[in-house]
């Protein structure tokens, strides 16, 4: 049963927005803002970068503020201004992803101000922009998100998300698939992955993804087949989920710019169940220096191995 | 009568299907392990390509990714008893990152049984024998790894793009 999302407080969340960003460029607290305006189809949103105090009014927050802004910290920081701290207006999703990068090192804490926003869901890419929020068009990781309310920023609006338990569908679909035989899943996985035409939008659009030379483009030696056929796309998809393992906290914005709608985040959220089963790490609610791949524990389980 | 042929093995067994099975193992102990298991005339399939590293925590799963890709029907990875880590804890991070590739890797539809792992002294001779017979043997019984080497034969047909239009043009080209 289809029911509305209330988004009421997004209003009051754009003047709070605004307010922020308009007070702490014109005092000199940062030298640029990273947040959401209008776009040109009427109720869409895009990413901006204002650096002008004056243009602090064209922010904005509703339920089409899809995009992860953190990744414009990472590849595209060359083009934001570098001198002074930068704000950043984010989600909780995308606040996790922040914070595995503060932990990672590539982001420092004090360099950014952080305006949480909080947020009762956006659309899901295959709506139009100007479809109203409803357990229908809301985005399936708005299904099982956990962080509607953003901690530990500089500024959060005081408004309060309201919030209503959905059915989670990347759980269910886990579920689905691991009580399919392995053929049956090397099947689905084929079907899906034969869809892919290697754009590499999910890495470019991954904040995650930051590395200057990836290891699927070198050539010598090659390790992944570059050319989109079969045999390369599967060696990729795997890369990807195995890189983003214990780091990806679920922006879903690989599947969200997929253009063949392959279910990537579905591979990250069962490496981050796996993770959390294994060694009871999840990503990206508090900065952590090492994750689970880059640590160990001399009783960690060996079952596996002979 | 004639005399009985004495042969200096055991003879070979003849079977229909002779599995690839990539080793990657680590140099201070499970090479070691191979060696000791080579110069004590033990005897084990030949069926094992072994691959030194330095470290089980050199190991990328892209290794296995790509060994799988290039033919093999199974996997061994093989290195230090934790705590004997000549690098003192790479064998640790490996162990991490590959009970992770693991789940990865049933989650896409590999089967397990194809992929072992295992800790090999540079004593463990007679381990060394056992795990590489065990997981031959095994290997064999399952038949060829098919799903990863029709992948690479296969070209790129989407069902969404697959129209006759297209699928003539391809044929003739």
């Amino acid at each position: 049963m289809t029911q509305a999302i209330d988004t009421s407080i997004y209003s009051a969340v754009t003047s709070a927005i605004q307010a922020e960003a308009q007070r702490i460029l014109s005092e000199g607290q940062v030298s640029a803002v990273v947040g959401y305006a209008p776009a040109r189809r009427k109720g869409s949103a895009q990413p901006v970068v204002i650096t002008e105090a004056s243009d602090a009014g064209k922010l904005i927050f509703s339920a089409s503020c899809v995009n992860n802004l953190a990744v414009y910290l990472t590849k595209a920081k060359k083009e934001i201004p570098k001198n002074g701290k930068i704000g950043i207006v984010v989600k909780g999703c995308d606040l996790k992803a922040l914070v595995g990068l503060m932990g990672e090192t590539q982001l420092k804490r004090e360099e950014l101000h952080i305006i949480g926003v909080p947020c009762a869901g956006v659309l899901a890419s295959t709506f139009q922009p100007d479809k109203a929020l409803t357990t229908e068009t809301i985005a399936p990781k708005c299904r099982e998100c956990d962080a509607q309310l953003p901690q530990g920023c500089d500024f959060v609006p005081p408004q309060q998300p309201v919030t209503q338990a959905l059915e989670k569908k990347y759980a269910a679909e886990i579920a689905r698939l691991e009580a399919l035989t392995p053929a049956e899943r090397w099947a689905f996985w084929k079907e899906q992955f034969s869809k892919c035409i290697k754009c590499y939008a999910c890495r470019q659009v991954c904040p995650f993804c930051y590395c200057e030379q990836c290891l699927c483009d070198r050539n010598k030696p090659q390790m992944v087949e570059t050319s989109p056929r079969p045999a390369g796309n599967t060696a990729w998809h795997i890369v990807r989920a195995m890189h983003l393992a214990g780091r990806c906290a679920g922006c879903a914005e690989c599947e969200r710019v997929c253009p063949m709608d392959i279910p990537l985040n579905l591979l990250n959220r069962k490496m981050a169940k796996e993770l959390k089963e294994l060694y009871d790490y999840e990503a990206g609610f508090e900065i952590k220096e090492k994750g689970p791949l880059s640590s160990y524990d001399e009783k960690d389980d060996q079952s596996f191995i002979k | 009568m004639a005399k009985e042929k004495v042969y200096m093995h055991a003879e070979k067994q003849k079977h229909s299907f002779e599995p690839k099975i990539i080793a990657f193992v680590c140099t201070w102990c499970t090479y070691a392990g191979a060696d000791l298991a080579g110069t004590s005339r033990m005897q084990y399939p030949a069926n094992v390509r072994v691959l030194k590293f330095p470290c089980t925590g050199r190991i990328d799963p892209v290794f296995i990714l790509k060994a799988f890709q290039q033919g093999a029907d199974g996997v061994l990875v093989s290195g230090c008893h934790p705590g004997d880590c000549h690098y003192i804890a790479g064998n640790y991070h490996a162990r991490r990152r590959f009970a992770a590739f693991r789940k990865l890797l049933e989650f896409i539809g590999v089967d397990l049984d194809r992929l072992q792992f295992s800790w090999v002294s540079a004593a463990e001779g007679g381990k060394w024998v056992e795990v590489v017979t065990e997981l031959t043997e095994r290997v064999r019984a399952m038949g060829p790894m098919n799903e990863f080497k029709e992948l690479a034969l296969d070209e790129q047909w989407s069902g969404k793009l697959d129209s006759p239009e297209l699928k003539e043009a391809y044929n003739a080209i």
